[in-house]
């Protein structure tokens, strides 16, 4: 088999030999922790109640899908926004919006939740520019996710 | 050059096909994407290369888009934040030690201020008032204020840990008192023994503080306590505006005297 050389963003992996044992299955049935529609950057108002001043996560699209305890781990008593780095257009608009939370919603925090591959990197880049250009100041952090699920590196920026 | 930058790669590629084999070789893998929108300027900034091999490839993509020329290669925003890295400490926690550094800088200071000190002079006592003022305003009712009033208020005050500082505290306290006081008594004595005692405390306080409390306390505070710390920090900062730039100031100019003593 050759050597991949593509984009480890699409480098196609197959780990469906995990062990998934019984501790690591949940039992009876996990409670959602989202509390606000909507989620997608494009889609929500930076203006919404439950912004302000809240512990905001701004999530890329594929965290949701590999970190198993997302709900309870991480979503809990957060408010969050979901964006792509590599597939969203318009992004300057996302930047606007991430300063926005800072400035005018005057969140408490930002937490970064990126998977491991390069192109998620964007998104961290992209809230480190929002956070420089805001008028306030708040703490951000960073949590990459690798594509099994587990937590790679947990930061402050 | 700066024009393809700001091309989507695939194009970039489309146009140019050697591309697709240099950025291969740096482990740039593009070629294979289907999507392939990303700006050729965000592939090589993302992807955080050593400064000279990003020079490099860069220099070889700009041969082979512009051959025979000589390109000014445009600089790519380094995000060097972003890349992950060994972080000790939360936002406001980095503070408290930062601000240790003002308060080692002022103790370093101390061994070389005192084997001259002349309390008959009206420069040394100026000198030694300066440093009280440093203490009690900026180490103290700054910093400690921070620690004992903010930091402190989400941990059991029992804790030994917590008991330990307070006590310190107090303890460089009451020396800044008698050194205040011998002051005013031209008490040359107890002033040096006080400030001597006053920078064995505070060196040993400080790294513990750096080296043990503060990482423990990180691992203690949730996300959204730290947010609630840092932001009582800041209002602090505000109400004190002039404090950080008044004894930098002070901390500069004496170490700048001293240093020019030294030589």
């Amino acid at each position: 088999m050759t050597q991949f050389t593509g984009c480890p963003g699409s480098k196609m992996v197959d780990f469906r030999e995990k062990d998934v044992s019984p501790r690591g299955e949940a039992t009876g049935k996990i409670q959602s922790q989202l509390r606000q529609w909507p989620i997608q950057l494009h889609l929500i108002s930076p203006a919404a109640t439950y912004y302000q001043g809240a512990d905001v996560l701004l999530t890329a699209d594929c965290v949701g899908y590999a970190l198993g305890g997302f709900h309870p781990d991480f979503l809990k008593g957060k408010s969050i926004a979901i964006a792509c780095p590599k597939l969203d257009e318009g992004q300057d608009i996302y930047q606007e919006k991430i300063k926005s939370w800072i400035d005018d919603a005057k969140i408490n925090t930002l937490t970064v939740l990126i998977m491991q591959v390069p192109c998620c990197m964007g998104l961290l880049n992209l809230a480190q520019q929002a956070a420089r250009e805001a008028k306030r100041k708040v703490p951000v952090k960073y949590v990459v996710v690798g594509i099994q699920g587990e937590i790679q590196k947990e930061e402050w920026a | 050059m700066e024009a393809y930058l700001n091309r989507s790669i695939k194009k970039v590629i489309k146009e140019f096909p050697p591309v697709e084999k240099i950025l291969d070789e740096y482990a740039i893998g593009c070629g294979p994407c289907a999507v392939g929108l990303c700006l050729l300027k965000d592939i090589v900034s993302i992807h955080n290369l050593p400064a000279d091999q990003e020079q490099e490839m860069m220099g070889r993509i700009a041969s082979v888009i512009h051959p025979g020329r000589e390109i000014q290669i445009p600089r790519t925003e380094r995000k060097a934040e972003a890349q992950p890295r060994e972080l000790k400490y939360s936002p406001p926690m980095k503070k408290l030690v930062d601000e240790h550094v003002l308060i080692k800088k002022w103790l370093a200071l101390i061994p070389g201020i005192l084997p001259t000190l002349n309390l008959e002079s009206g420069g040394d006592r100026q000198l030694i008032r300066e440093g009280v003022d440093f203490i009690r305003s900026y180490a103290d009712k700054f910093h400690h204020a921070k620690e004992e009033d903010i930091l402190f208020k989400y941990f059991d005050e029992n804790l030994d840990l917590v008991k330990v500082m307070c006590e310190e505290h107090k303890t460089a306290r009451n020396h800044v008192k008698a050194i205040g006081e011998a002051l005013e008594r031209k008490d040359r004595g107890t002033v040096v023994r006080r400030l001597n005692a006053y920078r064995e405390l505070l060196s040993q306080h400080i790294k513990r503080e750096d080296e043990i409390m503060l990482p423990w306390m990180d691992k203690q505070l949730s996300v959204s306590q730290v947010g609630e710390v840092f932001s009582r920090f800041l209002e602090v900062e505000e109400r004190m505006d002039s404090c950080q730039q008044k004894y930098g100031d002070f901390i500069s100019r004496v170490e700048k005297k001293y240093k020019r003593k030294e030589d």
